[in-house]
């Protein structure tokens, strides 16, 4: 192993090996960093299928599709080290960047030109939904319980509640099921459901698994272990509703109530974040506001399938590899915050050609809109839906060859 | 005072109380302290008649006056009987695990007399020690002349050195105590003017320009603040664990999951103490059991005081928001200055996150510590907009507290006028913490003066007030981390993300003095699932590690003692699906015809092949647990 | 015979189409899928339907406690727990690889490992 390597990437899961095998493909010299003991990210206990879809055209389950971007990383001989911690990271006077690595082989020093920050994201927790009562045991995150369950093979319930209708949750729903423990029912603050459809159809009618909307998880009762949680049905405003609790016997609670991205790395190195996807403010090569600094995957924005997760990762690894300092000029693509939750990336580069791959998520659900991208004021692009959900991500490229001033993204209904 | 006056000063309290609806209200004087009884549906009032008790200046107030329908529950304690400490002879039994029982032990192990600590949860600092904000208070805001203004005064100034000694990072950031009317601005001068000076605590006012300048982003409305320099900060289960390794260091013992249940008293003194692990015979008894310090008085028929659990309720934020505040700040009104506890605040921990609380408010459960979405609500819109740049989204966690407090509103540090060897160190509420190495020092010389009266009472020369602390990496450089992980990897394993907790530091702490093996219990010594993501992606590690240290089954580790394990054993695998099921597949299992025709040639035969040959018996790769154990 | 319909969701894909789906005897007509496959999920729904399980196998490794596995093909619906049972009964002692057959012939498909054991 080196110490000096043109591209680092910061994770290991599915838009780190993504970004890693692009970015030598590129012809950089690349080392990837990941916190745990193996890589693969939080798909190693993801062991459902469906993922790869787009990509493979298969139904593959999460260890598998990481293993085919494993394999390909180890054959291509990709510098990585598994349980180290970036404990700090800094950019230097001369634009590159220094990190301080520490792992079992103590504390090692590693320098690039090209940063690729792929940490992915960690679940909101009660405390962040403002579940109140007592805190005894039993109150998991879907993906902890998820964890016990698949790695390390314990049970953590016996009969739960399930908190949010995210799709981790209704995975969990299914797979305790599958399990033997009993799920009560799945209960969501929202008028609609957080997660995929197939996932309510597969994860949930499939066992009989009712889903409430427009109702919460209001108290949690018991001083030791979860003996009971209190549910209420809520307002518009989705503020509970005095009179409609609901008391459920039940052993646990389990969350799932959001994603975050995780950005302390970001945040160290001085990276902007876009207060609407909780990460980084990013160009059309995946860029952040520091020069050199690149994000991708549920770092950047938290995405709903995989295959997208990896295409970002396969693009910021692209980019990384062929950076060089120098001007930019970003111009901020326009959208109406009415109509779109968000949209990635949020700059353009002008000073560059290059495709573009945007994401985005509608405001709330919409029937039959048009969605359109403009590029110096001409519609660029035009694509009609049948459907758009704020539980899917959407995805739209669009070929550029020619200088760009302006990009907007705009919705009809 | 003459009995008439007595009597009818009695007789107008009884008509109070009355007026306050308390139904059938009774009210006496035994032993020097008034005793009120009757009925009430309303707990603030029972409060109320309380401390309107308190201020006919007798020693103490027993309150027991029933609320209609409450059933106190039973007092939390663990399932464990056994005899571990049956038959003990200590110089000096502490009851109690909390700052102020743990200071005590480690204070009184500097002589030459035993010293055996009990306590009834499963860890040191679970109650009040560990459910505060760890501000080490300046004393400003006692009443002059009083004990609590006294021991705090004392006690802050003994931190610099004692944390020192224990290891644990302290630091003085001071405090602001912010006006927003001017009239406080002139009122405070003159009051805190005149504590100030008859405690000696150093500070005073500044203006606005220099209170925006040691710290810019307190609101606009904040028209000046007084400044406390001394004023401190910790982390109050650090600093409580700390002194109780020490004590144990200097060969304290200590018993957890211990919960006092009866006394037997002979001539005025106790005899025994029966505990759920045996019954011990100390020669000395010492009363530092917080929130139930009235119920062990009352066991050695000594209660002249009763405790009203005052909750309060506290928000923690996130690190990133640490550097827009410097101190711990409070916006005063006149209203708040003169009630019984502080209006709460903003404050940076030592770990640099952000606190902001506490409220304070009377209820009748000593052990509740439920968060309340109305209390969290009211303390975020009290004390955010004290700073600019916080906001609700920055919350991580929230936690509550129960303090002690008698209706004197006073803290009780002597021996007891009842019983020959017991002493007292209780109803310590806030500036319970701040005053703790202070009454330690107090507790230490009552005791010893007491136990002169039995035996020789020496120093203890081999006393060694340093602990021999476990590494923390977050305050070692990197020569010093990279020299520890060279000697021991694990230091390298970064188990705790948000916090930074390497595997080495928890596997420290399931070896230490106190050896704990909880997730909490761990959480608290070294901080693992304390950040952001409050334990998500590190607990089944750390439970990995729990296991593989202590030889325990992840099912029977526990998140917080006895009665909070978290998981019911392993996945339904190897055994079938139901115990019905298990045994029939398993007597068939080597019939199974499944194994053996992997073996004849299916696509990923080749692994089951070859486990084949190497156990026959066993027939690939796939077999049978049931199998397997026949 | 009477008409019947029944509103599902596709499971084939993350579009998740809301497929009506009209059954005349023999006769079924399918609207709102967007490819084919949604069709041949809707009449199989109509059926017999049929699901693909994962969950995971035990191993004596103590590294790798739990194998993740999955059902190579789709099984009925109605077999899911049946198939759960076969799962829960094997213990996996020898390193396996991803594909890896671990039981075969279960409701009509065999059980794959979905992950290497690693090495440590």
């Amino acid at each position: 192993m080196k110490e000096i390597y043109d591209v680092i990437v910061l994770g290991g899961g599915p838009a780190g090996l993504a970004a890693g095998i692009s970015a030598t493909q590129k012809g950089a010299s690349v080392l990837i960093i990941e916190r745990e003991a193996r890589m693969g990210g939080i798909l190693k206990q993801c062991i459902h299928d469906g993922f790869g879809l787009v990509r493979f055209g298969e139904r593959l389950t999460g260890p598998e599709y990481a293993g085919r971007f494993y394999k390909e990383m180890l054959e291509m001989g990709i510098d990585h080290i598994v349980n180290a911690f970036v404990t700090d990271a800094e950019k230097k006077p001369d634009g590159s960047f220094a990190l301080t690595v520490q792992s079992a082989q103590g504390i090692k020093f590693f320098h690039c030109k090209a940063l690729v920050l792929a940490c992915g994201c960690r679940e909101r927790t009660a405390k962040q939904v403002f579940i109140h009562g007592d805190r005894p045991a039993g109150v998991f995150t879907a993906g902890t319980a998820q964890h016990f369950v698949n790695i390390s093979g314990y049970m953590p319930v016996k009969k739960c509640v399930i908190l949010g209708s995210g799709d981790i949750g209704m995975i969990m729903a299914r797979r305790l099921t599958l399990e033997g423990a009993e799920v009560e029912g799945v209960y969501e603050i929202k008028d609609t459901p957080a997660g995929l459809a197939r996932n309510i159809a597969q994860c949930l009618d499939d066992y009989n698994i009712p889903l409430h909307l427009s109702t919460t998880v209001t108290r949690v009762i018991g001083a030791k272990h979860v003996e009971a949680v209190e549910v209420a049905r809520v307002d518009e405003k989705m503020k509970p509703i005095p009179g409609t609790e609901r008391m459920i016997e039940c052993d646990s609670l389990i969350l799932s109530v959001g994603l975050l991205p995780e950005n302390e790395i970001a945040e160290k190195l001085g990276v902007e974040i876009d207060p609407a996807t909780k990460g980084p403010y990013v160009d059309q090569t995946f860029m952040t506001s520091v020069p050199g600094v690149f994000s991708c995957g549920n770092a950047l924005h938290v995405n709903d399938l995989v295959d997208y997760v990896s295409e970002s990762g396969e693009l910021a690894g692209a980019y990384a590899a062929q950076y060089r300092p120098g001007r930019r000029v970003r111009v901020k693509i326009d959208y109406d915050g009415k109509k779109f939750a968000y949209v990635v990336p949020q700059y353009y580069d002008v000073m560059r050609q290059d495709d573009l791959t945007m994401y985005f998520r509608p405001r709330r659900e919409q029937k039959k809109p048009s969605v359109q991208l403009c590029v110096n004021e001409e519609t660029a692009k035009r694509k009609k839906y049948i459907h758009l959900s704020p539980s899917e991500m959407e995805q739209l490229t669009l070929k550029i060859d020619h200088p760009v001033t302006r990009v907007a993204l705009k919705m009809e209904v | 005072m003459s009995s008439s006056e007595e009597k009818r000063r009695l007789a107008r309290l009884r008509e109070e109380i009355s007026g306050l609806g308390i139904r059938e209200a009774e009210v006496s004087v035994f032993r020097r302290s008034i005793r009120l009884s009757g009925g009430c549906d309303d707990w603030k009032s029972i409060v109320r008649a309380g401390k309107k008790a308190a201020k006919l200046g007798y020693k103490g107030v027993v309150n027991e006056i029933e609320l209609d329908g409450f059933t106190p529950p039973p007092i939390r304690r663990s399932k464990i009987e056994d005899g571990a400490i049956d038959g003990e002879r200590p110089d000096v039994l502490v009851i109690g695990g909390g700052v102020i029982g743990c200071a005590i032990a480690r204070e009184l192990r500097k002589w030459d007399i035993s010293v055996l600590l009990c306590e009834k949860e499963s860890d040191v600092a679970m109650h009040a020690s560990s459910r505060n904000d760890g501000m080490i208070h300046p004393g400003i805001a006692s009443h002059i002349g009083s004990l609590r203004g006294k021991m705090n005064v004392e006690g802050n100034l003994m931190y610099t050195q004692l944390c020192k000694d224990l290891k644990i990072p302290f630091k003085r950031y001071g405090n602001f105590i912010l006006y927003s009317d001017h009239l406080f601005g002139v009122g405070g001068r003159a009051v805190l003017g005149a504590r100030a000076r008859a405690f000696g605590i150093p500070g005073g006012h500044v203006d606005r320009r220099r209170m925006h300048e040691m710290e810019p982003n307190i609101t606009d409305e904040a028209l000046g603040a007084f400044s406390y320099p001394m004023s401190g900060v910790l982390s109050p289960y650090k600093l409580t664990v700390a002194l109780a390794e020490n004590a144990v260091e200097n060969g304290a013992q200590v018993s957890l999951d211990t919960i006092v249940t009866s006394m037997e008293m002979e001539h005025g003194r106790i005899a025994a103490v029966h505990t759920n692990r045996g019954t011990v015979y100390p020669r000395l008894v010492v009363n530092a059991a917080g929130v139930f310090s009235d119920v062990i008085a009352k066991m050695a028929d000594d209660q002249f005081f009763t405790i009203h659990p005052r909750k309060g309720e506290l928000v923690i934020l996130d690190k990133k928001k640490g550097r827009l505040v410097q101190r711990s700040m409070g916006l005063v009104s006149v209203k708040a200055a003169t009630s019984d506890t502080k209006g709460g605040g903003v404050m940076r921990t030592i770990d640099g996150n952000v606190l902001v609380g506490p409220d304070a408010y009377e209820q009748p459960l000593r052990e509740d510590f439920s968060t309340h979405a109305d209390h969290i609500d009211a303390i975020l819109e009290k004390h955010l907009p004290l700073i600019k740049g916080f906001a609700k989204s920055d919350v991580i966690t929230y936690f509550a507290g129960v303090r002690a407090s008698n209706y004197e509103e006073e803290f009780i540090v002597e021996r007891s006028e009842q019983v020959d060897n017991l002493v007292h160190a209780a109803a310590i509420q806030s500036p319970g913490l701040a005053s703790a190495p202070a009454i330690a020092k107090r507790i230490a010389e009552i005791s010893t003066a007491a136990l002169g009266e039995q035996m020789d009472v020496h120093k203890n020369d081999r006393f060694d007030p340093v602990r021999k602390a476990a590494p923390v990496l977050k305050y070692m450089s990197l020569e010093e981390k990279q020299k520890l992980i060279e000697k021991n990897p694990d230091y390298g394993v970064i188990i705790c993300r948000c916090e930074e907790i390497s595997k080495g530091e928890i596997i420290d702490c399931i070896h230490s003095p106190i050896p704990v093996t909880s997730l909490d219990g761990i959480k608290r010594r070294v901080r693992p699932g304390m950040g952001r993501c409050q334990g998500g992606f590190c607990s089944p590690l750390v439970t990995n590690i729990i296991a593989q240290e202590t030889g325990l089954r992840p099912e029977q580790i526990t998140k917080n003692g006895d009665g909070t394990e978290f998981l019911y054993g392993p996945t339904n695998k190897g055994t079938g699906k139901t115990s019905a099921e298990t045994k029939a597949p398993a007597k068939k299992a080597p019939a199974r015809k499944a194994p053996a025709k992997a073996a004849a040639g299916k696509a990923a035969a080749g692994t089951q092949k070859k486990s084949a040959k190497k156990a026959p018996a066993q027939k690939g790769a796939a077999k049978k647990k049931g199998g397997a154990e026949a | 015979m009477a008409e019947q319909v029944r509103e599902m969701t596709c499971i084939v894909c993350p579009n998740g189409c809301r497929l009506t789906v009209t059954a005349d005897g023999e006769n079924i007509t399918v609207t709102g899928n967007i490819c084919k496959k949604g069709e041949q999920f809707a009449r199989e729904e109509m059926t017999h339907p049929m699901r693909t399980i994962s969950s995971t196998v035990a191993t004596s490794f103590p590294h790798f406690p739990r194998l993740p596995v999955k059902t190579k093909d789709v099984i009925p619906k109605e077999d899911i727990f049946k198939a759960m049972d076969r799962i829960n009964e094997v213990l996996v002692t020898e390193k396996v690889h991803v594909g890896d057959v671990i039981i075969p012939d279960v409701c009509g498909t065999d059980i794959v490992a979905t992950e290497d054991i690693p090495d440590c």
